[in-house]
């Protein structure tokens, strides 16, 4: 039972480690909680339904399901980066030297406009991901894996570990965390900063669009109105972690997943969605900085 | 080389420079001192685009560099050292220089090699973080990660503030050596003698506006110069 607990909340929380990094990454480097966020996941996810009915139609999903699935998260990444570098330029750059509360309120009316936007597009009833690999998976020291979860697991691990080699040791990487340091003094050694911050809004954008695709894949169903809850579970994540601290918002995200599926089987399932929240609340209280403010917050 | 002729700008609401008019010509150690608040660091990140003048004409070999971004004025040749020195701090000293280096001017290996000779222990130094490192490395790194751009003109801002009198000594001995081997230098800074020592030629700035110009062993006998700014 604990250990069934321990694979969901991996599970659960890698995602919401991926929304985190996008948060994080945005705050380290504009100091903008970036609340549209959530909306780029949702996005990802409906991208993900649309490309993937798309690709049915045209018959690549009988040719090969493997291919099919390639091709749905390269293009819903393509698009939710696109939408994550477009919303920076029209919403964000035009109000970079007004006051800190401007960004903030744009960024919420982002969130309501692409919420409102989905929902009159798309419909406000569930859409469905269609179930490629049913309830299939494997026994592992007893515990029921099944093969979604362990995709979950392992593609969030990968990019987590690619992220942290691109930011350690490229040099777009070590201009990222350059221009959270000082934008000034990037700038004086040469660094666009407008292109630093928009390479930070479209990977940002791409890690959310994968964590949406495999939301819809996990549980096949998607409305517009998921980006709401999950940016804001992401953002607690981030925050618990200390907001701008890339390693905080991986730690931060799974310890969330884990709280909520834990929580969610030992005291009550009724409640699951406000774990968070508590959880929100306590870090604000006990820890504002968060888990790794002391242990030098590694800012991007 | 350069030359600011009539810049205003304004640092928030306050002009800080009033019609600025300068010149730096190829190979020479120009200085600029004068009192805090007086405007010389605003007349560098000026030069550099950080800050806008609303009026005037900064011209740099010839082409107006008023209107570009900074990290365009940067790839034209002309890199800051800022006041504070303004290190990255959570980025390792080789980063650090990486970063001077980030538009990929010159050999980057030779350009390593030419500061390492410059400043042994940043060689040392290399894998440290860049605030963990003492003010004179800090300045060392700070001077270092400039001169990794290859630039044609270098401006220092303070390169002097906070410094033991010896590690002052070093890095004026370094920026003589850095000019000899080319590098035009516009120098602000406070200590006005040793300024003025190291120099060709100085200005001297007074509420945004140039008091005093000529070259700098005049500059030292001038009777004012000395009352206001030597302590005499």
């Amino acid at each position: 039972m604990l250990l069934q607990q321990l694979i969901n909340g991996i599970t659960l929380g890698s995602v919401y480690a991926l929304i985190a990094l996008g948060y994080s990454m945005v705050y380290g480097i504009l100091e903008l909680i970036n609340f549209a966020h959530g909306e780029i996941y949702m996005l990802g996810a409906y991208f993900g339904i649309i490309f993937f009915g798309f690709l049915t139609v045209l018959g690549v999903t009988n040719y090969s399901i493997f291919l099919s699935l390639i091709l749905t998260f390269l293009l819903s990444i393509m698009f939710c980066s696109a939408y994550g570098f477009t919303i920076e330029k029209i919403a964000y750059k035009p109000l970079r030297n007004s006051t800190r509360l401007s960004p903030l309120i744009s960024a919420i009316g982002v969130s309501i406009f692409l919420q409102n936007y989905v929902m009159l597009t798309q419909g406000a009833t569930d859409k469905v991901f269609p179930n490629l690999f049913g309830a299939r998976g494997f026994y592992f020291l007893s515990i029921r894996m099944t093969y979604i979860q362990l995709f979950i697991i392992i593609v969030s691990i990968l990019i987590m570990i690619f992220l942290r080699l691109f930011i350690r040791r490229t040099k777009i990487g070590k201009a990222m965390r350059a221009v959270a340091q000082d934008k000034t003094m990037a700038s004086l050694v040469g660094i666009n900063i407008d292109t630093i911050i928009s390479i930070t809004f479209i990977i940002g954008s791409a890690l959310a669009a994968v964590a949406g695709l495999m939301v819809a894949m996990y549980y096949g169903l998607v409305n517009y109105f998921i980006g709401y809850i999950a940016g804001i579970k992401a953002f607690t994540a981030a925050v618990l972690g200390g907001i701008g601290s890339i390693r905080g918002a991986m730690v931060g995200g799974l310890l969330l997943g884990l709280v909520e599926s834990l929580g969610g089987s030992y005291i009550s399932g009724e409640y699951k969605d406000a774990y968070a929240f508590v959880i929100l609340i306590i870090i604000l209280l006990v820890k504002p900085g968060g888990l790794f403010r002391k242990a030098e917050l590694e800012k991007v | 080389m350069l030359k600011l002729a009539n810049v205003h700008t304004f640092y928030g609401n306050i002009e800080a420079l009033s019609g600025i008019n300068l010149e730096v010509n190829q190979g020479e150690i120009v200085c600029l001192i004068g009192n805090n608040g007086a405007g010389k660091s605003t007349t560098l990140m000026t030069i550099s685009g950080i800050l806008r003048p609303v009026k005037g004409e900064i011209l740099f070999e010839g082409e107006s560099i008023k209107n570009i971004p900074p990290h365009k004025i940067v790839e034209k040749g002309i890199s800051q050292v800022p006041e504070g020195r303004r290190i990255f701090p959570k980025l390792t000293v080789m980063e650090n220089l990486e970063m001077g280096a980030f538009l990929g001017k010159g050999n980057f290996d030779e350009m390593l090699k030419r500061i390492f000779t410059l400043f042994p222990v940043l060689k040392e130094r290399q894998n440290q973080t860049g605030g963990t490192l003492s003010g004179g490395e800090q300045q060392m790194l700070a001077i270092s990660r400039a001169l990794m751009s290859s630039p044609k003109l270098l401006l220092l801002d303070e390169p002097s503030l906070g410094l033991a009198p010896i590690i002052v000594n070093k890095i004026f001995t370094t920026i003589k050596e850095i000019n000899h081997e080319g590098v035009t230098i516009l120098l602000v800074e406070q200590n006005a003698m040793a300024a003025l020592k190291l120099s060709h030629r100085g200005y001297v700035i007074e509420n945004g506006r140039i008091a005093f110009e000529g070259e700098s062993k005049f500059l030292i006998n001038n009777e004012k110069v000395r009352k206001a700014y030597l302590g005499d």
